[in-house]
C-alpha cells in the first residue's frame, strides 16, 4: 500500500487540476490500466474543481492498494447544505465566474458517481466537505523473463563505473568489485562493452578457437567482411574465409533487403496507424518488450535477418556468425535452427585478419548502402540513445510522418559493433565502396510465436507488493543525496532506492549518506 | 483523420503546429461544459468548444485529448497555446460558429468513414 497526498488551492482556477495531474503521473509509474485511469481523471479532475470553485484550501488524500484506489478530497468550505440536491444532474451553485470557464453545469458530483467504483460524500455547512471515491483495477499480466548472452569477465574490471553509467536501462551495477547485470533489464546491446576499457564486459564465445572451415556454410553480417583495414574490401573478407576452409559464404544482406520490403509491404497494408517498426535488430525487440510494451503492436512479425538467413540451412553443416550478444541470443534460442552452430565474431575476425590477401585480391565493387534505402518513408534510428529517443517520440505519438521505424541499436548498425575492430562509420563506408556482389536473393520469414512484453520494470509479479514497494523507493529516494554519483555501483539514487527496497543492496552503499548528517525532515 | 487534415478541410488554424499529433480522430465533443467533456473524452476526440482557457487544456491533457477546436476565430492568450503545447494538445481556431464548424467536421468524418467501407 501507498499514500500520497497533494494540496488543492482554492479559488486559484489557474492552477486547479494540477493534483489530478500529479496523481495521474504516480498512477502511469504503477501501470493502472487505462480504463481505470481515465475513471480516476474524471472523478479526481471533478473533485479537485469543487475545492478550486467553492471551498478556501484542500487536499486530495490517495491510497493505492492492491487492484483499489482510494481518492479522499477534503476542503475546508461552505459545506453542502443538501447533499441529495447536490446529487441532482443540473443542480450546481458555482458562482459566474466559473460558469463562464465550462464549469457549474450540476455535472460534477454525478460524474464522479457514474465514473468510479463507490462514492461517499460527507458535509459540514460552514466546515468543508470530503468527497471520498473509490476505483478498482486490474493488475497487469506479468511478462516472461529475458534471455541475456552478456558475459562478465570478473578479473579485468577496473570498478571505472562506465558501464553502470552507460546503460540505457539502469541494469547495470558493481558491487563487490564485480559488474553484475540486471537480467530482467538487461536487453543484450553493446553499450556497456562499448564503455568498459579493459574488457571486462564482453559476449559469450570471445575467446573460443578461430574457426575452420570444412566446406559448410558460413552466415556472416557485412560488417565482419570489411574489418582488415584500407587495403583489404569487403571481397578480400569473403576470400578469407574461403581461405579459412568455408564452402559457402552467406552474407545477410540480402535478407536485410528482403526485410526491409516486407515490413514496408505490410505497413502499407496497414495503412492510417502510424509507423510499423521493423525487427531487424534483436536488441531493439527485446528493449521494446522490456521498456516499450505499449508499441509491441507496431513490430512487424518478421525475424531478424540472421534469423532468416540460417533458417534456410536447416540440415546443412552451418555456422553463424554473431557480432553482439543479441544476435547471438537469438541464434542461440530454441527456435534456432538445429545443425548451426553459431560463434562469436572475434575469434572469427582474428582467424580471418591472418588469411587476409592469401586468396588473391577481391574486386572491389561498390554496393548499395547497407542497410540500403528502399524507401523515403523508412526512418532508420542508429545507436541506444537515438532508438530510445525515436521510440519514446513514437510512443507519444509523435512520428506520424513515418511509415516504418528502423531501429538498430549500435551506431550505424550492425557495423557499429563494438566487438568488431573497425569503427562503425569506417566500416560502413568501405563496405558500401566494396560490398558489390553479395546480395544473394534473401526472403523475409514471419515469427510464429508474437512478440511479449517481459517482465521487465514492474517492481513485484503481485501488484500490491509492487504499490508498497513503490513507496518505499519513493521515500528512501528523497533520503538520498540525488547526486547520481555512481559510487555505490548504481547508476542513480533512485535505482540505488529500487535495490535497497528488492534486497540487491544495502542502503549503507552510498557513501554520502553515511557520512552526511541525516538531512531534516 | 488527423487534427491537421481536419483542421486544413474546414479552413481552421493550427496555432501550434510544431506540436506533432498522429491521432485518428474518431469522435467529436461540441460544447462548453466541463463535465460533458470529461466523461465524453477519449484518445481520438477532437473537442469543439468556446473556452479558450487554461482550465480546458489542463482537462485535455488530463483526459490524454489530442486536439481543441475554438471557434469565431478567437485566440487564447498565448501562454494558453504555449501550455497546450507542452501537454501534445493542437490547438485549431475555426473562424466560423460552432453549427458551422461542426457541420463541415461531421461531413469530413462521414466522408472518410464512407470511404474506408
Amino acid at each position: 500500500m501507498t499514500t500520497a497526498m497533494y494540496r488543492i488551492h482554492g479559488g486559484d482556477l489557474e492552477r486547479g487540476g494540477s493534483a489530478s495531474g500529479e496523481l495521474k503521473q504516480m498512477l502511469k509509474k504503477v501501470g493502472m490500466d487505462t480504463a481505470a485511469l481515465r475513471r480516476t481523471m474524471i472523478s479526481a479532475y471533478e473533485a479537485e474543481m469543487n475545492v478550486v470553485i467553492h471551498a478556501h484550501h484542500g487536499e486530495m488524500r490517495v491510497v493505492l492498494g492492491d487492484g483499489v484506489l482510494e481518492v479522499e478530497v477534503v476542503d475546508e468550505g461552505p459545506g453542502i447544505p443538501d447533499i441529495a440536491r447536490a446529487m441532482i444532474e443540473g443542480y450546481s451553485t458555482a458562482p459566474p465566474a466559473a460558469r463562464e470557464l465550462g464549469f457549474g453545469a450540476g455535472l460534477g458530483l454525478p460524474n464522479i458517481k457514474k465514473s468510479s467504483d463507490a462514492l461517499n460524500i460527507q458535509s459540514t455547512v460552514g466546515k468543508g466537505t470530503c468527497v471520498h471515491f473509490t476505483i478498482r483495477f486490474a493488475p497487469q499480466v506479468a511478462g516472461v523473463h529475458g534471455r541475456v548472452s552478456l558475459r562478465v569477465v570478473v578479473e579485468l574490471c577496473r570498478q571505472c563505473l562506465r558501464c553502470v553509467h552507460a546503460c540505457a536501462t539502469a541494469a547495470v551495477r558493481v558491487r563487490d568489485g564485480v559488474p553484475h547485470v540486471l537480467e530482467h533489464l538487461c536487453f543484450d546491446c553493446c553499450e556497456c562493452i562499448a564503455a568498459c576499457g579493459p574488457r571486462a564486459l564482453t559476449m559469450d564465445g570471445v575467446d573460443a578457437d578461430g574457426p575452420r572451415g570444412a566446406g559448410e556454410v558460413v552466415v556472416v553480417p557485412p560488417a565482419l567482411l570489411v574489418q582488415f583495414g584500407p587495403a583489404a574490401g569487403a571481397h578480400d573478407g569473403a576470400a578469407a574465409l574461403a581461405a579459412l576452409g568455408f564452402g559457402e559464404v552467406r552474407v545477410t544482406v540480402g535478407w536485410e533487403r528482403a526485410l526491409r520490403e516486407a515490413v514496408c509491404d505490410y505497413a502499407r497494408s496497414k495503412p492510417g496507424n502510424g509507423p510499423v517498426i521493423s525487427p531487424v535488430c534483436p536488441a531493439v525487440v527485446n528493449l521494446i518488450e522490456i521498456r516499450f510494451a505499449s508499441l509491441l503492436g507496431r513490430l512487424a512479425p518478421f525475424v531478424s535477418p540472421v534469423e532468416a538467413a540460417v533458417r534456410g540451412l536447416a540440415g546443412r553443416d552451418a555456422l553463424a556468425v554473431a557480432v553482439c550478444p543479441a544476435m547471438q541470443g537469438v541464434l542461440a534460442a530454441p527456435r534456432g535452427r538445429p545443425g548451426v552452430r553459431v560463434v562469436a565474431a572475434p575469434p572469427v575476425v582474428s582467424a580471418m585478419a591472418r588469411r587476409v590477401g592469401e586468396g588473391g585480391e577481391g574486386d572491389a565493387i561498390a554496393a548499395e548502402g547497407t542497410p540500403g534505402s528502399a524507401s523515403a518513408g523508412v526512418l532508420r534510428v542508429s545507436g541506444v540513445r537515438h532508438v530510445v529517443a525515436a521510440l519514446e517520440a513514437l510512443e507519444n505519438g509523435q512520428l506520424g510522418d513515418a511509415e516504418v521505424l528502423e531501429p538498430w541499436a549500435c551506431e550505424h548498425g550492425c557495423f557499429g559493433s563494438p566487438l568488431l575492430p573497425q569503427d562503425g562509420a569506417v566500416a560502413r563506408w568501405r563496405w558500401e565502396r566494396t560490398g558489390g556482389g553479395f546480395e544473394a536473393p534473401g526472403e523475409a520469414v514471419r515469427r510464429e510465436e508474437p512478440f511479449q512484453p517481459r517482465r521487465g520494470m514492474r517492481l513485484d509479479d503481485d501488484m500490491a507488493a509492487a504499490i508498497a514497494k513503490l513507496g518505499e523507493i519513493d521515500r528512501l529516494t528523497r533520503r538520498l543525496p540525488g547526486r547520481d554519483c555512481g559510487l555505490c555501483g548504481a547508476p542513480t539514487c533512485q535505482a540505488l532506492a529500487e535495490d535497497v527496497v528488492l534486497g540487491r543492496a544495502a542502503e549503507t552503499a552510498c557513501m554520502y549518506r553515511t557520512t552526511e548528517q541525516e538531512p531534516a525532515k | 483523420m488527423t487534427p491537421c487534415e481536419i483542421a486544413e478541410a474546414i479552413g481552421a488554424r493550427v496555432l501550434n503546429p510544431e506540436v506533432p499529433i498522429q491521432a485518428c480522430i474518431d469522435a467529436v465533443y461540441a460544447g462548453d461544459r466541463m463535465s460533458d467533456l470529461l466523461s465524453h473524452a477519449s484518445p481520438t476526440t477532437l473537442a469543439v468548444t468556446n473556452l479558450a482557457s487554461h482550465q480546458l487544456m489542463r482537462a485535455a491533457a488530463l483526459m490524454d485529448v489530442p486536439a481543441i477546436c475554438l471557434l469565431h476565430g478567437v485566440e487564447p492568450a498565448p501562454e494558453v497555446v504555449a501550455a497546450a503545447g507542452e501537454h501534445g494538445t493542437a490547438v485549431l481556431v475555426s473562424p466560423l460558429g460552432m453549427f458551422e464548424t461542426c457541420g463541415r467536421i461531421y461531413a469530413q468524418l462521414s466522408r472518410e468513414r464512407q470511404a474506408g467501407k
